[in-house]
C-alpha cells in the first residue's frame, strides 16, 4: 500500500466516522447558543485516542490538503476538548509535527496543556521534539536571533535568501506571510547591500499598518529610516550617506516618487504585497505600470510577489526580465481548521436554525441554533444570527455596504450581552468618533457598546482603532463591508454572511468569497474559525450556493481586457470622439486603454512588450493598427506620459489643444493656492476642463461645484468634522433637508474618491500639461516649482508643518487636530518635535480627544512604550 | 413714460433692460474664478464708480477685476483691491 493510499483509507474509511464525530464536538464548542447534536458526549471516552493520534501523526507527513486537515482536526479535538492530560500532551506533539508552534504556545495560554510539554516526552520523542524545533526555526542573521516558523515560511525565507532574482510567494490568510516577510525584509536590508527597499501594499490602511509594524520591528535601529510618505529627503540621505530607506507606499505614492526623482530612482528591493491585486480594475493597471516603471529603471532590481491563496504564483515571475532568476513558494496547507457552516431556518420555527457543517459533498449536522428575537427582514436575520452564534466575540458581519453595516452593528448592539461599557480605550475611540466625525455619527454609541461598524472611506485613525480594538476582544461584533477583502490585515473568529457581494452588487466570486472566509481563525489566538453562511439555498443570495473552497487566479487586468480585442480596438479608436461624454464603456478601457497607448509611443509596436507572449500575434497587430491612428496625433513629450499612468495620452494632448486654442488671458488656465479667494471657482472651472478634455472624471456635472468644494477644503487641511459641519449649515442655510448619516458617508466618500483619488491623478495631469503649454507660449514665469498639487492633494495639506507633521507618522486627522493649536505654517519636522516636546504636557487642557494625543505621543516618543500595537497575521 | 438711457463710460444703452442684457453676457462669457479682460475691466471701472457704496467697495484701489461665485451658488463680478482683498459687486446696483 502507498502512503496515500494509506492516508486516503484513514480518512475516507476507517477513521471517517469517528473525525465527524469528533469534528462536531469541537465545532459546537464554538458556536453559542447551540443545542447541539452531541450535547451530553463525553469525549474523553467515547474516542480511541491513541489510535486518532496514531493515524493523526501519520497523516501529519502527507502533502495533501485534506489529509493535512484531518491531522489538524484531530490534534485540534485532543487539545481543546475535556480529554486527559496525556491526550492533549499527544495533541500537542501532534500540532509539533504539523510545524503548528503557534497553536501549541496558545494551548499552554489557554491551559490546555501544563508548560514545560518537552519535560513530559520521552528521551526519542524529546530528540525528535528538538530536531524538529532546530528545523522549525530561521536565523536572524543581523541579530543572531532565531524565531519560529512552519514550512512555508522556512520555504519562504530560504527563497528570499536564495539567489533567485523575482520570488513570488503564496500562501493562505493565516499563514504569517507578512510577518515574515517583515522580519526578512529588515535582516535583509541590514545585512545586504540594499540602500533603498520599497514596499507596496494595495490600500492606504495597509500601508500604515505595515509602515507602524515596521517601525515597531526596528524601534532602536536608527540606520533604517521607514517612511510612508514620497519625500525625495529621505531617499537622498540614504544613497548619499550610511542610512538605509524602507518606503511604504501605495502604487500611486511610488509614482509620485518617481515623477519628482526621475530617471535617476534606484531601488535595490521591491516588495509587492497582496500582489494578487494586479488584477484590480482601475488600479491593477497602475500597480503593474508602477513595477514596470521601476523595473526599466532598475533592471537587477529584486522583487518579491506576496498573495493570499492563489492558483498560480508564478504567473507574477513572467515579466521578469530576461536571465533574472525566478522561484515561487506556493502552499496550501492549513495553519487553522475553517469550519463553513450552513445557517437554515427550521421549518415553521423562526427562531431555530439549524446548523450544519459542510463536510466534503454531505453536510454533518451541528445543532440547532436559538435566536432570543424574530428575525423580520434580512438585516435582522444577519444580525440576530450573529449575536445568537458569535456570543464569545471576535465575531465579524459581512454586510453589502456601509449603510447595511450601520443598520446591522445597530441592531446587534441592543441585544443582550451588549452593555455599556466603562472600558476606557472604547470610551476614546467613541470621543473620537465624536470629535473628529460629527456629534451625532452613529459609531459612538455602538462602540460604547462593544459593537462597530467598519468601510473604505472612514477616517484611518478612527479605523485603525476598531480593527485594535476588535483584535483586543473589546470590540465583540464588527459589522464590515467589502474593504474587508480589499486589503486590510484583519482576523476574527466567526464570520457571519449572508448572499454576500463585492463592491456594488457584483455577486462575489469563489476565490474572493475564500479570500474572506480565510479571515476566520486567528493563527495563535484561535484553534478554529467559523464562516457561518446564511440561507444557503437561497438562490437570490447564493446564485452559485455556498462557493466551493477555491483559490485565486491571478490574472493581470491588462491581459483580460486585451483578450476583449475587438471592443478595445474600437474604444481606442473612438477614444478622441467630439464630446467625452459619449464616450462608452470608460470603466472598462479608459485605464488599460491609455498603459497600452503609452506602451505603444515608447516601443512602437506592442509586439515588444513584456505581456505580448502571452497574446497572439493577431490580437497585437490589431491594436497595434489601431494605436497608430491615435498615436500620430500626439506629440506630448514621454516624460510627462510615463507620469500619468492611466490618464489617456489623447486626453492629455486634446487638453493641450485646449489651451492652445484659449483666447482669454493665459492666467485663467492657473489654479490659485487653496487660501486664494477665488481658489473655489478656478477648481470648478479646471474640473470642468478635465471633464471636457482628459476623462470624465468629476460626475455627475452638476456635482462639480461640491467636488471643487471639498477638494479645497481638503487642501485647505480642514478636518473631517469641518467639512462635515460646513455640508450641513450649507444645507440648513439653503433650507435643504438631509439625512445625517447618509451625509456622512457621502462626504467621506467624496474625500477619499475625489479629493484623495481622482484629483490627485487627473489634477497633476493637467497641471504637467499646463506647463508643457506656459513653456511652449514661453511664459515659464507663471510655472510654480514648488507646489507639487499632486502631494498636496494625497495627504490633504496646504502648510510645511502639516505635511512635517505627518513626515513625523501622524494620521492625518491628528495632524489637523494639531496644527489648529500650532501657530507656525512652516515647521519642519524637528521644529514640530520641539513644539509637542513643549506642549505635550498641556494637552490635556486643549480638548483633544485621547486618542490623538496617545498618536502624537507615540510618534514622538514620549509615550509609554509599553502600550504597543499587537501584529496580526 | 420714455425709458431712460444709462450712460456707462463711453458706453450708452437705451434702456436699462439693454445695459442688463449687456453685463449679464459679460459675465457669462468667462469660466469661473477667471480675470476679466482689460477691455472689460476698463468698462467695469466705470461702472464700479457709479455704485452707490463706491468709495468702500474700491477701498484702497482697483486692481482687476474677477467672476467668481457668490455664496456658491450665484455668479457675480468681483473687485480685487489693490491690498489683496476683494469684494463682490452686483452691476445692476451701479444704475
Amino acid at each position: 500500500m502507498k502512503d496515500t493510499e494509506l492516508f486516503d483509507w484513514l480518512t475516507g474509511e476507517a477513521l471517517r466516522d469517528d473525525i465527524i464525530r469528533l469534528t462536531q464536538i469541537t465545532v459546537a464548542t464554538e458556536i453559542t447558543n447551540l443545542d447541539a447534536i452531541h450535547e451530553s458526549a463525553d469525549p474523553k471516552n467515547s474516542f480511541d485516542w491513541q489510535q486518532l493520534l496514531l493515524a493523526g501523526s501519520l497523516l501529519a507527513r502527507s502533502t495533501e490538503r485534506t489529509h493535512q486537515e484531518a491531522a489538524l482536526r484531530i490534534a485540534t479535538a485532543a487539545v481543546t476538548l475535556e480529554t486527559s492530560p496525556e491526550v492533549r500532551d499527544a495533541g500537542a506533539v501532534l500540532l509539533e509535527k504539523l510545524s503548528n508552534r503557534r497553536s501549541v504556545e496558545l494551548a499552554i495560554r489557554r491551559n490546555r496543556i501544563a508548560p514545560d510539554l518537552e519535560g513530559r516526552l520521552g528521551v526519542s520523542m524529546r530528540l525528535e521534539a528538538n530536531r524538529r524545533r532546530f528545523e522549525d526555526s530561521i536565523l536572524l542573521e543581523s541579530s543572531g536571533k532565531w524565531i519560529g516558523v512552519n514550512d512555508f515560511q522556512r520555504e519562504l525565507w530560504a527563497g528570499a535568501s536564495s539567489g533567485a532574482g523575482w520570488l513570488s510567494a503564496s500562501a493562505p490568510t493565516a499563514s504569517g506571510k507578512t510577518y515574515l516577510v517583515l522580519q526578512w525584509l529588515l535582516d535583509h536590508v541590514r545585512t545586504s547591500k540594499t540602500k533603498i527597499a520599497v514596499y507596496l501594499a494595495p490600500t492606504r490602511a495597509l500601508v500604515s499598518e505595515i509602515e507602524l509594524s515596521l517601525k515597531e520591528l526596528c524601534q532602536s535601529d536608527t540606520g533604517i529610516e521607514i517612511t510612508s510618505l514620497p519625500l525625495t529627503e529621505v531617499y537622498f540621505s540614504s544613497t548619499t550617506g550610511d542610512k538605509k530607506a524602507v518606503f511604504v507606499f501605495t502604487q500611486e505614492r511610488l509614482h509620485l516618487l518617481v515623477n519628482l526623482l526621475g530617471e535617476d530612482f534606484s531601488v535595490d528591493l521591491l516588495i509587492v504585497d497582496e500582489a494578487h491585486k494586479i488584477g484590480d480594475n482601475q488600479r491593477g493597471v497602475i500597480l503593474q505600470d508602477a513595477i514596470e516603471r521601476v523595473s526599466r529603471q532598475n533592471p537587477m532590481m529584486k522583487v518579491v510577489f506576496v498573495s493570499p491563496s492563489t492558483q498560480n504564483p508564478g504567473e507574477l515571475l513572467e515579466d521578469a526580465p530576461n536571465d533574472m532568476p525566478k522561484t515561487s513558494v506556493n502552499t496550501d496547507m492549513p495553519t487553522v481548521l475553517q469550519n463553513v457552516i450552513l445557517a437554515e431556518q427550521v421549518p415553521r420555527k423562526p427562531k431555530e436554525w439549524s446548523l450544519d457543517l459542510v463536510w466534503g459533498d454531505s453536510p454533518i449536522p451541528l445543532g440547532t441554533l436559538k435566536l432570543s428575537n424574530k428575525p423580520a427582514g434580512l438585516k435582522k436575520r444577519l444580525a440576530f444570527i450573529a449575536a445568537a452564534a458569535g456570543g464569545r466575540g471576535g465575531t465579524l458581519v459581512y454586510c453589502n455596504g456601509a449603510a447595511e453595516a450601520e443598520d446591522v452593528a445597530l441592531l446587534i448592539s441592543q441585544l443582550e450581552g451588549s452593555e455599556k461599557t466603562d472600558d476606557q480605550e472604547l470610551l476614546d475611540l467613541a470621543d473620537l468618533a465624536r470629535k473628529g466625525v460629527h456629534r451625532n455619527y452613529q459609531l459612538a454609541p455602538l462602540v460604547e457598546r462593544g459593537v462597530a461598524f467598519h468601510y473604505g472611506n472612514m477616517p484611518s485613525l478612527i479605523r485603525t482603532e476598531i480593527e485594535r480594538l476588535f483584535r483586543d476582544g473589546k470590540i465583540r461584533f464588527l459589522a464590515c463591508t467589502s474593504t474587508l477583502i480589499e486589503g486590510v490585515n484583519l482576523s476574527c473568529r466567526t464570520i457571519v454572511v449572508r448572499g454576500p457581494r463585492k463592491g456594488r452588487g457584483n455577486p462575489m466570486e469563489p476565490h474572493d468569497f475564500w479570500n474572506l472566509a480565510g479571515r476566520a481563525g486567528r493563527w495563535g489566538n484561535e484553534f478554529q474559525g467559523n464562516i457561518i453562511c446564511i440561507d444557503p439555498k437561497d438562490e437570490k443570495a447564493w446564485p452559485v450556493g455556498v462557493p466551493k473552497r477555491s483559490r485565486y487566479p491571478i490574472k493581470r487586468e491588462t491581459d483580460v481586457v486585451i483578450s476583449s480585442t475587438d471592443e478595445l480596438a474600437a474604444y481606442l479608436e473612438n477614444r478622441n470622439i467630439d464630446s467625452l461624454a459619449d464616450l462608452a464603456q470608460g470603466e472598462e478601457f479608459e485605464q488599460v486603454g491609455a498603459y497600452l497607448l503609452n506602451t505603444y509611443i515608447r516601443l512602437g509596436t506592442l509586439s515588444d512588450a513584456a505581456f505580448a507572449k502571452r497574446h497572439s500575434p493577431d490580437t497585437l497587430r490589431k491594436l497595434d493598427r489601431s494605436l497608430e491612428g491615435i498615436s500620430a496625433l500626439i506629440n506630448i513629450t514621454q516624460d510627462v506620459l510615463v507620469r500619468h499612468p492611466g490618464v489617456s495620452a489623447v486626453g492629455l494632448q486634446r487638453l493641450l489643444e485646449a489651451f492652445r486654442k484659449y483666447e482669454g488671458n493665459i492666467e485663467n488656465l492657473l489654479l490659485a493656492p487653496s487660501e486664494s479667494v477665488d481658489a473655489y471657482d478656478r477648481y470648478v472651472t479646471v474640473m470642468r476642463r478635465i471633464n471636457a478634455n482628459l476623462y470624465p472624471v468629476f460626475l455627475p456635472d452638476s456635482l462639480i461645484p461640491l467636488h471643487a468644494l471639498v477638494v479645497v477644503e481638503w487642501l485647505k487641511g480642514l478636518s473631517l468634522a469641518a467639512i462635515i459641519r460646513k455640508r450641513i449649515e450649507y444645507q440648513q442655510r439653503n433650507n435643504r433637508s438631509f439625512k445625517l448619516p447618509v451625509l456622512i458617508r457621502e462626504t467621506m466618500s467624496m474625500v477619499e474618491e475625489t479629493a484623495r483619488f481622482k484629483a490627485p491623478k487627473y489634477i497633476s495631469a493637467y497641471m504637467d500639461v499646463l506647463r508643457l503649454f506656459l513653456t511652449e507660449a514661453e511664459r515659464e514665469d507663471l510655472i510654480d516649482e514648488d507646489f507639487d498639487i499632486g502631494i498636496a492633494l494625497e495627504f490633504g495639506v496646504s502648510s510645511i508643518t502639516l505635511l512635517s507633521l505627518m513626515e513625523l507618522g501622524l494620521s492625518r486627522m491628528s495632524a489637523v487636530a494639531l496644527y489648529e493649536k500650532i501657530a507656525r505654517d512652516d515647521l519642519d519636522k524637528e521644529g514640530c518635535l520641539a513644539w509637542i516636546n513643549e506642549h505635550g504636557p498641556n494637552f490635556a487642557g486643549m480638548d483633544l480627544p485621547n486618542l490623538i494625543v496617545r498618536e502624537t505621543l507615540q510618534v514622538s516618543g514620549l509615550d509609554d512604550p509599553e502600550a504597543g500595537h499587537e501584529f496580526s497575521e | 413714460m420714455p425709458a431712460k438711457p444709462v450712460e456707462i463710460g463711453s458706453l450708452s444703452f437705451a434702456r436699462k433692460g439693454d445695459a442688463n442684457d449687456f453685463f449679464r453676457d459679460m459675465l457669462y462669457k468667462y469660466e469661473l474664478g477667471d480675470k476679466v479682460t482689460s477691455k472689460d475691466a476698463e468698462i467695469l471701472t466705470h461702472l464700479m464708480h457709479m455704485h452707490p457704496e463706491a468709495t468702500e467697495k474700491i477701498g484702497p484701489g482697483i486692481e482687476s477685476f474677477s467672476v467668481r461665485t457668490a455664496d456658491y451658488g450665484t455668479r457675480c463680478f468681483w473687485v480685487n483691491r489693490v491690498d489683496g482683498t476683494t469684494e463682490k459687486f452686483s452691476f445692476r446696483a451701479c444704475y
